[in-house]
């Protein structure tokens, strides 16, 4: 479901463009918007649970219509929900009002934009760009200036620091994230999601899916420097120095409350939905099924890659609950002096790669 | 230049180990489970050991029992409380000694004293007990003790006595007895004429 094919479909009816193309927009907004919504609600009781297990707990329990009806704490992510909508939205008196109440919305555009271009399946994909990847890399970054100016109108130093962290760490770790999805890009020739993952049919080494980690070398590291730099760049636990709780409060969020800070949530979970979706899409066959041929078509391809982007999620969550902040100086020490130099010799090792073996 | 990869190998070996780790907790969650949902599950009741024998130690502060049908309704214990928490209500039996199976009264004690009067309401507010045990020694029927310990044999220790509702933290230990049968037993007030 693209917008172009919509509004093929609106041009059949009537010469109205720019209604056409509002009702377009709209039409295929509103189900981006309950991805989004659904995908933070699923996440936010996953994380619970997984971090309960994983520390010997057993998570939330109960809150179920009455007090101890619910069962597994089902009903716990639509309570915190009513909580942050009904709770009160405090603006600082000494804040900069304009700048921070746009702050979560810009934030949250990025998210949204990003959102549109990935391929879902074959054919659920909002905006089927001819550069994709690119598109997808470059909205990104628009987060970062909404976390600055959150930080900046906040008027609080944890807040400052935490969005001067925050912007460092987000510019930084974006080069080693584009290096490494530069790979895939020169395999496959192209910069079109859906094209990326048809060029990943077929059988590689006999048994194993032709997806791109498992082409050559060379791309299975490039797949683990970019999901690493994808964590970094979604400000998730081993890298949140950025709002690091024991440091700065909340960072850039100390301020929010209520509305606002949902929103960040939410554009928080949306991010790591996109940068998984890009993993998944540039090296791990997007939509095809695991066993090439079997399950390959329809439907399926739509639960392969939910699947893939959930077992993705869940690996961000395993880490998030196992390691322990990175200090400043080795945050910068990973990306400039180990990442970055290894990404080169992928760029490189592929470029040979392709020269010997086609 | 060895040392760089030999770093990133270290990292990576224990990053793994870490992830290992967690991994192996996530997964045995139901063996490793530390959360006990209180109301609904509670520890077992502990073995008491305090360093003496329970029978010979000579109380232990846990919680005030009274066995009513050992009851003659002699006030002691509510004046002998310091804080006030123990309330009696009495009515004077018809007939001293006799049961009244209406109220499921019983007329003689366990030391074979004639009751009376009749237990009405006997209630101790346990949010007040101060555990002083100091009710106990004046009964002369000794039909007031703390549970447990060297009582162990009348009433068993609780193991906690937490309520929802801080009322329910008034213990009635008095039988139930409606107005009426309140009324049936008190004689007609004779009628004052001024």
């Amino acid at each position: 479901m693209t917008v172009d094919m919509l509004m093929d479909w609106f041009a059949t009816l009537g010469d109205f463009p720019v209604l056409a193309f509002i009702l377009a927009v709209v039409i295929s907004g509103i189900p981006l918007f309950l991805v989004m919504a659904l995908n933070a609600m699923v996440a936010v009781y996953v994380e619970r649970k997984v971090s309960a297990f994983m520390m010997d707990r057993i998570g939330p329990m109960g809150q179920g219509p009455g007090l101890h009806a619910g069962k597994w704490g089902l009903l716990q992510t639509v309570a915190d929900a009513i909580k942050l909508l009904v709770k009160e939205d405090t603006v600082p008196e000494s804040s900069d009002k304009i700048l921070f109440k746009m702050a979560p919305f810009i934030i949250f555009i990025g998210a949204f934009l990003g959102l549109a271009a990935v391929p879902f399946s074959q054919t659920l994909q909002v905006v089927d760009f001819n550069v994709g990847v690119f598109y997808i890399i470059a909205v990104g970054s628009i987060g970062v200036i909404g976390i600055v100016m959150a930080g900046w109108a906040s008027n609080n130093k944890w807040s400052l620091y935490g969005a001067m962290r925050s912007a460092a760490q987000i510019i930084s770790y974006e080069i080693p994230a584009g290096l490494s999805i530069i790979v895939p890009i020169m395999m496959a020739g192209t910069l079109n999601l859906q094209e990326l993952i048809h060029y990943q049919s077929g059988t590689v080494w006999g048994i194993l899916p032709n997806w791109i980690i498992f082409n050559n070398p060379f791309s299975f590291i490039a797949f683990f420097i970019f999901f690493i730099s994808a964590i970094a760049e979604t400000n998730r636990t081993p890298f949140d120095i950025p709002e690091a709780e024991s440091e700065l409060v909340a960072g850039w969020m100390t301020e929010y409350s209520g509305f606002r800070w949902a929103i960040f949530f939410l554009s928080e979970y949306a991010n790591m939905l996109i940068v998984s979706g890009l993993a998944v899409a540039g090296f791990l066959g997007g939509w095809r099924s695991p066993i090439p041929g079997l399950f390959d078509s329809g439907a399926w391809g739509l639960f392969w890659f939910m699947g893939k982007i959930a077992s993705l999620i869940f690996v961000m969550m395993w880490v998030r609950w196992t390691f322990p902040r990175l200090r400043v100086d080795q945050l910068m020490h990973v990306c400039w002096k180990v990442f970055i130099p290894i990404a080169m010799i992928n760029i490189f090792g592929v470029g040979i790669w392709k020269l010997i073996f086609g | 230049m060895a040392k760089y990869f030999a770093n990133i190998y270290d990292t990576v070996n224990t990053l793994w180990k870490g992830m290992r780790i967690t991994w192996r907790h996530m997964i045995n969650i139901k063996r490793d489970n530390v959360t006990l949902q209180y109301p609904e599950e509670r520890w077992p009741q502990p073995e008491r050991n305090i360093g003496f024998e329970h029978a010979d130690y000579n109380v232990i502060r846990s919680r005030l029992h009274v066995d009513i049908d050992d009851c003659i309704g002699c006030l002691k214990c509510e004046r002998a409380c310091p804080v006030d928490c123990i309330k009696i209500d009495t009515i004077k039996a018809p007939n001293r000694g006799e049961d009244i199976p209406e109220i499921k009264h019983t007329g003689t004690t366990s030391n074979d004293t004639r009751k009376a009067l009749v237990v009405s309401r006997f209630t101790i507010d346990l949010s007040e007990c101060c555990y002083c045990n100091l009710c106990v020694y004046p009964c002369p029927e000794e039909c007031i003790f703390m549970v447990g310990g060297p009582n162990n044999a009348k009433h068993n220790i609780d193991y906690e006595f937490s309520e929802f509702d801080r009322n329910d933290l008034i213990y009635q230990f008095a039988k139930s007895i409606t107005k009426e049968q309140k009324e049936s037993l008190q004689p007609p007030k004779p009628k004052v004429e001024a």
